[in-house]
């Protein structure tokens, strides 16, 4: 992780009060974990937090799920490490306070005062499972970034090719341009695709193999998912959505409670965690 | 440049190397901050609150966003005492900053049994006493509201060293009382070697939309930029109501911030929730302080008060 000032390279409406920020990922310093992945790494799940104002007004930075990484096809030969890797990241946000209400009014060639990459992102599906990826709401942006790594995959033939379904009250609230061909569209209102919640369109959907359940929703929705996971018996990697002031482990703002009476932080235990343990009834 | 030696601030046996630390409760036990800030550049870390047993904090949520600040109610969470030592301490000792551990609990007796433990150990520097959580039921607050009690408190924690007796122990004081010069003297005369002032000031925030309040637990500390004239006058009043040095802290992001502190009678100053916003806040703060010592000619830290008109 590192903070960084980097620039905004694009911010544009998805959605009826969506927007998708994105902006330049300037190469890190070509460090590796211990275990040979980059230190650095963005990964499907992790996230990143930006400050949204002033320096210290709001005192918080506000957290983002990756919703998209992409190298910018520059790989500097370095050292026996490969080098530093620059690229691309975006988020997609909902106008929900004043700080996202600043994050849209940045332009291309703006500043962004960027703190990441953080947390843990998704594990990747067993061998032979279908992935399930189902994203509520605001809870897209993730989603999207799991969708496409998964189907890149998938070519490789690493694992089996994802599927992913987008539930939203209504059709207006829906990032069309974003999602990749094959979504399953669901709206509370019927106004796109099909009508009623992605949990209901969940329990009538036959997934062919084994399931593996990805999601980012609301409470409600992550609860219905973690009910389907556990009747099928299959994995279930929840990414959850909290507040933070640190971001790195340091406060525990932004815990999370278990089934078990446990806490857990957001932001270096998760933001995916066991969906099968999560309290969801204590995140609504 | 100025020597790095004008910088340096002793309370009892502790030397701080300078002083710029950062705040309990914002900085973790270090490691977590450690690929972001070079701990070594610290003038000391305060440790997040050890209590004689693990906490598992307050119900979520727990933080929110209120206007140059925020509102926590972490309730003291962390993995307790034996976890501490086991697994915490080692990453902090041989540090080149000091470091303080912030000590917490119920009763009385949680507290003593934090610091005759920790006497034993090394690598610890000296002694905060959070005498002033607002976000736990016992103790905390109910503690330092009551002059009679921190004194007797202060004294039974100040008997207690006996290994290291010259680690320092440093009363951290609650903005929330009518007169904060009593609780301050009331800390002295129980053998403080040192105050923090202050801790965070008690708040709420409502959802009307949802009409509720935001955090789980309804009321929590408030601290960040909109706290530090509170912070200021109380280190004002206090550092003149008693002889013992004042350490400052509250919404401290910048060097003219910590300054601030230092005019109005501080010797040195934690950072705390600026580090949300910017890991480096507390580096740039010292920074700072060296550069207007150099240029008022300034030979000691804690002559930076004497400047003040």
């Amino acid at each position: 992780m590192r903070r960084f000032d980097t620039i905004v390279t694009a911010n544009r409406p998805v959605a009826d009060g969506y927007r998708e920020l994105r902006f330049a990922w300037p190469p890190d310093d070509g460090r590796r974990a211990d275990d040979g992945r980059e230190a650095d790494d963005p990964a499907p799940g992790r996230f990143f937090t930006l400050r949204a104002g002033g320096r210290y007004d709001p005192a918080l930075r506000r957290p983002f799920a990756f919703s998209d990484w992409r190298p910018s096809g520059r790989r500097p030969s370095g050292g026996e490490d490969g080098g530093a890797i620059a690229g691309e990241a975006a988020c997609v946000f909902q106008l929900r306070g004043r700080g996202t209400a600043h994050l849209a009014t940045l332009r291309p060639g703006d500043s962004l005062d960027v703190l990441g990459p953080l947390g843990r992102g998704f594990a990747k599906p067993p061998r032979g499972a279908r992935p399930l990826l189902i994203a509520g709401g605001i809870g897209v942006g993730p989603m999207l970034y799991l969708a496409a790594a998964l189907a890149a995959d998938a070519a490789a033939g690493l694992c089996e090719a994802p599927i992913l379904a987008v539930g939203a009250r209504t059709a207006a609230l829906v990032p069309v341009g974003l999602l990749p061909a094959g979504t399953a569209v669901c709206t509370d209102d019927g106004s796109a695709g099909f009508r009623g919640t992605v949990a209901d369109w969940l329990a009538s959907f036959d997934p062919g193999l084994p399931p593996a359940f990805y999601a980012c929703g609301p409470a409600p929705m992550m609860a219905a998912v973690a009910a389907v996971a556990a009747s099928r018996r299959a994995p279930y990697e929840a990414a959850v959505e909290q507040w933070m002031a640190c971001g790195v482990g340091a406060c525990a703002g932004c815990a999370v409670r278990l089934r078990s009476g446990d806490y857990v932080k957001a932001c270096s235990d998760g933001p995916v965690l066991d969906g099968g343990l999560v309290d969801w009834e204590a995140m609504a | 440049m100025t020597d790095d030696r004008n910088l340096g601030v002793t309370i009892r046996g502790m030397t701080m190397p300078n002083p710029v630390g950062v705040a309990s409760g914002a900085f973790g036990y270090g490691e977590e901050y450690e690929a972001l800030v070079d701990l070594d550049a610290l003038g000391a870390i305060y440790t997040k609150a050890v209590t004689p047993e693990p906490r598992p904090g307050n119900p979520a949520p727990r933080l929110a966003d209120t206007p140059a600040g925020m509102l926590n109610s972490i309730g003291l969470a962390n993995p307790g005492l034996d976890a501490f030592v086991a697994d915490k301490l080692p990453f902090l000792r041989g540090r080149r900053c000091s470091v303080v551990v912030n000590v917490a609990g119920k009763t009385e007796d949680d507290y003593l049994r934090v610091v005759e433990r920790l006497d034993g150990e090394a690598g610890v520097d000296g002694y905060e006493i959070n005498v002033s959580c607002p976000n736990v039921a016992h103790g905390g607050l109910a503690f330092g509201t009551d002059p009679a009690q921190v004194e007797r408190l202060t004294r039974r924690l100040a008997d207690a060293r006996s290994k290291a007796p010259g680690r320092p122990i440093i009363v951290k004081l609650s903005p929330n009382v009518t007169d904060i010069t009593a609780v301050a003297k009331a800390a002295e005369a129980g053998g403080a070697d040192a105050l923090s002032c202050v801790n965070t000031l008690v708040g709420m925030v409502i959802d009307v939309k949802a009409r509720r309040t935001v955090l789980a637990m309804g009321t929590g500390g408030l601290s960040g930029p909109a706290i530090r004239p509170v912070g200021v006058a109380c280190v004002y009043k206090a550092s003149r109501a008693v002889s013992i040095p004042v350490i400052g802290l509250g919404g401290i992001a910048s060097a003219d911030d910590a300054l601030q502190y230092l005019l109005a009678g501080a010797v040195a100053v934690q950072v705390g929730t600026a580090l949300f916003s910017r890991p480096e806040a507390p580096l740039e703060v010292l920074d700072g302080v060296r550069a207007f010592m150099e240029r008022e000619g300034v030979g000691s830290v804690a002559d930076i008060r004497k400047l003040l008109r």
